[in-house]
């Protein structure tokens, strides 16, 4: 097998693989900026700079030629490469800047050089805690700068479109945001203009930036030229507690990460998932994390007179609950799932009543055709369709459903806003008594009669099946009113969480939302019924139904955790239709 | 983008001639740019969108390849583009003194264009004439050498006329001197 040379340790490798992909893939650094894994590597910011050479070999023989120690003879490159672009090939020596004072020396001269016209703003940069540029510049670049003269003035808070705003000082040049709209997301709609010392990336005159993909060009820059928009200025990085997530406004089910601070979300940036989304996540989904902030239901309401709802106690809410069950036959009581509740919550809310004594369970599709492309967006709209359909509930249109509410006479819905995408008019939901779980406020639960605060993607633990048949689990980000960061084992404390109090007058507890996970509320309807049915956490609700229902053979959160998500068997790419 | 501007059949079949001359239509972008600012004078950004078009590339390229040559007028430009060097060979001998006069002489600064269309100034990097300094270059084309107050005059009096100067000739020291 070919082996290569890295700081006096031999590696072996296959293919012809880059040689920094190849350092970073063992553990090991060099710096660099404008190389990404999933884009051409134009080795234009010469970062990642190595000193390279290779065996004399004689040509006729094939035989490394050796010095009189018996070593190989080592032919240097004359000059240092960019190991990014450098090809791997047998015998290759190569000294990164561990090894080598000539490389260390390279590396923070051409450090330098980019610093030279990049603005010293740190303190007022968004990037500023997750920039390679900061990082790289604390760890192998020069203490100081020797340019003493003015730097070069660029455009300032230039809107490229609608979501990115461009700071040129602050670029680079490094060309991923190019690269990207040429390579990734294929709409070419950057370039890089005036090159020369006044270079910066822009769309050409009069077009925008508005590539569904755009937001991802924010993520991937090294520095704070490309900011987000809607993001810009409202958190330091180093405020955030990141705890890994899915994105629920479609069926992909992209790997996201949420960024919370004093129980609020604030962003969301796509988690690397080699079998989902790879880097990138649609600029359409960033925008959820607001549905987990505002609007947000806290505590039950009940419709009191005519169409105004009251806001009432939990234990009101679940004697409600009961006696509208009661009051009736389970055959009166139409059940209804959500594909965009998760697969744990589907599943209480269908054996709780299947116990009860209901025996069929609907759920409407949420599907817009046309709305995917080949990338991360899908006509699914919601993530939880194949997990639904898993459980046995069963596909309803419409007008089957219109139908089967008005021969109900109690209506519970789980978590989908009926109402509000057009499924139903809030006129359809006026006859029979309606018991909605809900995340947010909408039309939908303004038009039934109870409403129960249930918590939301941010505010448990879940898990969710895509579109391609795999299962992936969210983590609890926000505290509600009955959690707690420092006693529930599955969420993460950011620095502020760990070390602010309540006294402090950055939290807020309004923050935290009056609302149960489904399962609990469903342990508290069952006691009041005295049904035989107990929930512990969701992670055991998912053992549970690993081995009840086959379709969840071999899941739980221990394999999804390690694996990435599971591609549940006997699922494959179907789409969903409406 | 709304396109008032538009390529005649000539430009078209120029432009086929020069994209077969190339594998890939990339390349093609500056000589169809060239033909572009033959045609209008300038490759403003609606021409820029019209060059895109024509050779079916990302305007977003076109931009970028335009912006980085400054041979490429990027807003209308007057009819006579005169370009003064005033990089170090030239500033030494007067290519200031020169550009200023010609600042009087049209009443416009460095970078504008006369009222009437027919002139801009231009303060512009080394175009590498040293020998011939002070110079100056109009609308990329004729180089004027050695520069003085009067040979502007008559510069600019020639093309009020439309008349470009005749390109000269002038012999490095050396040469002069064996003959």
């Amino acid at each position: 097998m070919p082996e290569i040379f890295i700081d006096g340790k031999r590696y072996e490798f296959e293919g012809k693989p880059k040689l920094l992909q190849f350092i970073l893939d063992n553990g090991k650094e060099v710096p660099f900026f404008c190389y990404h894994p999933e884009m051409s590597a134009p080795a234009n910011c010469r970062q990642c700079y190595v000193k390279v050479g290779t065996p004399v070999q004689n040509r006729e023989t094939g035989e490394y030629e050796l010095d009189e120690n018996g070593e190989r003879v080592i032919r240097w490159f004359p000059k240092m490469q960019t190991s990014c672009s450098m090809e791997m090939t047998d015998g290759m020596v190569v000294h990164t800047q561990e090894s080598s004072e000539e490389v260390a020396r390279a590396q923070k001269d051409t450090m330098e050089l980019i610093l030279i016209n990049h603005p010293l703003d740190c303190p007022i940069c968004d990037q500023a805690g997750e920039c390679p540029l900061q990082i790289q510049t604390y760890k192998y670049g020069p203490e100081g700068s020797r340019f003493e003269v003015k730097k070069v003035h660029k455009p300032k808070r230039v809107e490229l479109g609608p979501r990115v705003t461009l700071d040129a000082e602050r670029c680079i040049n490094c060309t991923r945001c190019v690269r990207f709209t040429e390579e990734i997301s294929g709409t070419h709609q950057l370039t890089i203009a005036s090159r020369g010392d006044k270079n910066y990336p822009i769309t050409a005159p009069g077009m925008e930036f508005d590539d569904p993909y755009s937001l991802n060009t924010v993520d991937i820059c090294p520095v704070g030229a490309l900011t987000s928009t809607d993001f810009r200025f409202k958190a330091r990085v180093w405020e955030m507690n990141q705890t890994p997530s899915i994105d629920i406004t479609g069926g992909k089910g992209t790997n996201v990460d949420l960024w919370t601070r004093d129980n609020l979300v604030l962003r969301l940036t796509p988690r690397y998932n080699e079998n989902v989304n790879t880097h990138w996540m649609p600029d359409e989904s960033r925008m959820a994390y607001t549905k987990f902030n505002e609007n947000r239901i806290s505590r039950p309401s009940i419709k009191a007179d005519g169409d105004n709802q009251i806001k009432t106690s939990w234990n009101n809410a679940i004697e409600t609950f009961a006696e509208k069950l009661e009051a009736v036959k389970p055959a009166d009581v139409l059940v209804l799932g959500s594909a965009h509740a998760s697969v744990e919550e589907n599943y209480a809310l269908m054996k709780t009543f299947s116990t009860w004594g209901v025996n069929d369970f609907h759920f409407s599709p949420d599907v817009k055709e046309g709305f995917g492309d080949d990338f991360l967006l899908t006509d699914d709209q919601a993530p939880n369709t194949k997990g639904v359909k898993a459980l046995g509930f069963s596909e309803t249109s419409a007008e089957d459903l219109k139908a089967a509410i008005k021969s109900a006479k109690v209506v519970v819905l789980l978590n989908d806003e009926l109402v509000d995408r057009g499924v139903l008019g809030s006129e359809d939901l006026k006859k029979p008594y309606v018991i909605s779980l809900a995340t947010n406020e909408t039309e939908t639960s303004k038009s039934t009669d109870l409403v129960i605060p249930i918590t939301c993607i941010a505010e448990h633990a879940a898990s969710y099946v895509n579109v391609e048949g795999r299962i992936q689990r969210s983590l609890p980000a926000k505290e509600t009113k009955y959690t707690h960061r420092k006693l529930d084992l599955e969420m993460s404390e950011g620095r502020l969480d760990r070390y602010g109090t309540n006294f402090d007058n950055w939290v807020n507890e309004d923050n935290k939302v009056d609302c149960t996970p489904t399962w609990e509320l469903m342990n508290n309807l069952g006691k009041r019924l005295g049904l035989s049915v107990q929930f512990g956490t969701s992670r055991e609700i998912m053992d549970e139904i690993a081995s009840s229902n086959s379709s969840f053979e071999g899941v739980s959160y221990e394999k999804m955790d390690d694996e990435n998500g599971i591609q549940l068997t006997g699922m494959n790419k179907e789409e969903v239709s409406a | 983008m709304a396109n008032n501007y538009e390529f005649t059949p000539e430009d078209l079949k120029e432009i086929e001639t020069i994209k077969a001359k190339f594998p890939e239509v990339m390349p093609a972008t500056l000589p169809t740019l060239w033909v572009a600012q033959r045609r209008f004078g300038h490759v403003e950004p609606e021409v820029q969108h019209l060059v895109a078009e024509t050779l079916d590339l990302p305007v977003s390229h076109v931009h970028g390849v335009a912006t980085f040559y400054t041979q490429y007028y990027k807003e209308k430009m007057g009819k006579y583009v005169l370009d003064v060097c005033t990089t170090t060979s030239c500033q030494l001998c007067g290519g200031y003194d020169m550009l200023h006069y010609l600042e009087n002489k049209l009443g416009i600064k460095a970078g504008e264009t006369t009222k009437d269309g027919m002139f801009s100034i231009q303060s512009v990097e080394c175009l590498g004439a040293c020998g011939y300094a002070p110079m100056m270059q109009i609308t990329n084309d004729v180089y004027v050498n050695n520069l003085t107050e009067e040979k502007l005059d008559e510069v600019i009096e020639s093309l009020k006329a439309d008349k470009m100067p005749e390109f000269e000739s002038v012999g490095m020291p050396q040469h002069t001197e064996r003959s």
